[in-house]
């Protein structure tokens, strides 16, 4: 970036780039909402002012259209839905000067078919204005239960998120988030999220979730993905890949991309750090 | 005549400096000081009084500024980020 974008107030630059991406967007024919960060009612977040990248949803059936798009108007692919995350549901692009944009395929938490998830939180859509450009947005209700299901995900900025969407929350809006729970077949996740995860002992995710939303280990979360994972063939595909370093990752804390060497030297590493990382907690739980 | 933002350029506002952008690409143009003032009266006024809002605004005498401000207002217009509304 040359020196007069680095000027451009970040909060700038974001709203510019979701408008970027909305023309994108509709270019390619594709439907994407505008989630999380500066795209959320400013009501249900009063503690932030916008985020550090855009996020957005795209209906499933139009990820390969935008992912098409994307790359034709200079994106290029910063991590793939594989190696993103436990639930392979984002993938990050960068650009360079709209910096960076995490396209969600499916929010994780909820359970219904991530195609009939979609259309039912495009269905009540509303829009949010960026730069001039209609974006659209879930309803406020359903961006309440997002913010709560991300918060699953024991993000930093979690608490405060749920104290306003649920824990503050009137009777009346608590029932529109439960009923939206219960459409998108979020109950374990959202309990997750406000500490209720015990209610779900005993069912496939309780492990993963567990892991997810109490910053578990890496061991704890691979436990988690293997006991969620609802079919053997999905199951044997996470057994296959545990052992395969992340190059797309790596690359990114060498900053550039890493030597053969360095692949090999880190196949060995990965599984040593698990064992420290586990070793570590177990030092602090008996500590406590 | 009046003036807008051309369709397709993002245009936000922080403060008293105006960023403008043609989408999806860019480049972001940020206009600050008098060209914020142009931009903003550019898109709210006939373009025959624009100058004479920017001389009040600014305390500059209005004949003085007018090739100024229709020079910057014409390369707005030139480079697509401005339309005849």
């Amino acid at each position: 970036m040359g020196d007069t974008e680095t000027a451009i107030p970040l909060g700038v630059r974001l709203r510019l780039g979701r408008a970027a991406i909305q023309t994108i967007a509709e270019r390619a024919g594709a439907d994407v909402l505008h989630i999380k960060g500066d795209a959320v009612d400013p009501e249900l977040r009063p503690h932030l002012h916008g985020g550090t990248d855009i996020d957005i949803l795209v209906r499933p059936a139009h990820v390969t259209a935008l992912d098409r798009a994307l790359r034709g108007y200079g994106w290029s692919v910063y991590t793939t839905f594989a190696n993103g995350s436990p639930f392979g549901h984002a993938q990050t692009y960068k650009h360079p000067l709209w910096g960076y944009v995490d396209v969600h395929r499916l929010f994780p938490g909820i359970g219904l078919d991530p195609g009939a998830a979609f259309t039912r939180l495009w269905r009540d859509r509303t829009s949010m204005d960026f730069a001039g450009k209609d974006c659209p947005v879930p309803a406020r209700t359903e961006q309440a239960t997002v913010l709560a299901l991300n918060a699953a995900r024991g993000r930093s900025d979690s608490l405060q998120d749920l104290r306003r969407v649920w824990f503050d929350a009137s009777e009346q809006e608590r029932a529109g988030i439960e009923a939206v729970v219960a459409d998108l077949d979020a109950r374990t996740a959202f309990d997750a999220a406000i500490g209720q995860l015990d209610r779900h002992r005993g069912k496939r995710e309780y492990r993963l979730w567990r892991a997810v939303s109490e910053n578990g280990t890496r061991l704890d979360e691979w436990r988690g993905r293997l006991s969620a994972a609802p079919t053997l063939r999905k199951r044997a595909l996470i057994l296959l890949r545990a052992p395969m370093v992340n190059v797309e990752h790596l690359g990114h804390e060498l900053g550039r991309p890493p030597t053969r060497p360095e692949i090999v030297r880190e196949f060995f590493a990965r599984p040593l750090r698990g064992l420290s990382e586990v070793r570590r907690r177990r030092r602090t739980e008996r500590r406590r | 005549m009046r003036l807008r933002a051309n369709d397709g350029v993002g245009v936000e506002v922080l403060g008293d400096t105006v960023y403008a952008a043609p989408l999806p690409d860019g480049p972001i143009m940020v206009l600050e000081g008098i060209a914020a003032v142009i931009w903003r009266e550019a898109t709210a006024q006939p373009r025959g009084s624009v100058a004479a809002v920017v001389a009040a605004t600014t305390g500059e005498d209005a004949a003085f500024i007018r090739a100024y401000v229709d020079g910057f207002i014409d390369e707005m217009v030139s480079r697509g980020l401005l339309v005849p509304e």
